[in-house]
């Protein structure tokens, strides 16, 4: 059987039973689970204070209000950054490179805070429709246009995960297989792309970060003006 | 650990706070307060909440209306069309 440079992103089979559900399960496995002690381990105390850290920076402009999301969140960043580092693994599975993942998380959140915006402040948030101080010819077309990007922001949090994973995975496959064909006939060459392997490799840890952490922050931003 | 009080980050989906900001220190333009809103401005305006409300309902309620109306009509010509070939 040929394969493709796109068998990475093929959803994981086993004799025909899909193993989504494993590949979603494991990154809960490698963290530690909270012990009764009052004075844990350096593992579990670092695990807290990037927990405790990161939902207080990220919930610091929400109202008090929003403060229930934190929960869901923190989770959803821990789940997303773990599921993005894993996947730069040899051999692994990306669960975030599947578009339907990442709609499926986009699209409940955005909707809850627009649902919540909707049922708590309807002033407020049809206000957002209109930006202060538009010029009156130009309200009616700012409506459309703010409407239009309202419906976009579901799209472009699922796609943007989507096309930063896949692409920087896409990449890093291209480039070691230049790498790899190319040691044998010019070994300068080859020796120059594994460099240039090991710099994407570095920024894709990067990346596989910092995308999460964007999802995260766009959805806090939206729950922000609706809350 | 105390935290300030202070928002210190701009929401990045609304540009109506640059919007503001830009008119009042370029070209001196302030916001009026509501008190001086009079007639239909008083429910018609681009600086209170209640006014950007408005708008967005009105503008919303006359594409909704148009859409009808123009559905309808479709509605009546394809109608008409079915009616003078079946006789």
């Amino acid at each position: 059987m040929m394969t493709s440079f796109f068998d990475q992103f093929m959803s994981p089979s086993l004799l025909g039973i899909p193993l989504m559900a494993l590949a979603f399960v494991l990154p809960w496995l490698l963290f530690p689970s909270p012990a009764p002690r009052w004075l844990t381990n350096r593992l579990l105390t670092l695990q807290g204070w990037f927990i405790n850290r990161f939902t207080s920076q990220l919930l610091l402009p929400v109202n008090v209000g929003g403060h229930k999301w934190a929960l869901i969140l923190a989770s959803l960043m821990l789940f997303l950054i773990s599921l993005n580092m894993l996947g730069l693994l040899p051999y692994t599975f990306t669960p975030t490179t599947q578009l339907s993942l990442n709609m499926g998380l986009a699209v409940p959140l955005w909707l809850g805070t627009v649902l919540i915006g909707l049922r708590n402040q309807p002033t407020a948030a049809l206000g957002h429709l209109l930006p202060e101080g538009t010029p009156v010819p130009l309200i009616p077309v700012l409506i459309i246009i703010e409407t239009i990007s309202l419906f976009i922001r579901p799209l472009a949090l699922g796609v943007r995960l989507t096309a930063n994973l896949t692409a920087g995975h896409l990449l890093m496959q291209l480039i070691a297989t230049a790498a790899f064909v190319l040691l044998p006939l010019m070994p300068a060459v080859a020796i120059t792309t594994s460099v240039i392997l090991l710099l994407l490799t570095i920024l894709e840890v990067a990346v596989a970060m910092i995308q999460a952490y964007v999802f995260v922050l766009l959805l806090s931003l939206y729950l922000q003006e609706n809350v | 650990m105390p935290t300030s009080p202070v928002k210190t980050r701009i929401p990045l989906t609304s540009f109506g706070h640059l919007v503001t900001e830009v008119k009042r220190q370029l070209f001196g333009i302030e916001p009026p307060v509501s008190v001086e809103y009079t007639g239909w401005r008083k429910y018609f305006n681009s600086y209170t909440p209640q006014g950007r409300r408005n708008y967005v309902l009105a503008t919303y309620g006359i594409l909704v209306a148009t859409a009808a109306v123009f559905m309808i009509h479709r509605r009546n010509r394809q109608e008409k069309v079915t009616s003078s070939s079946t006789i």
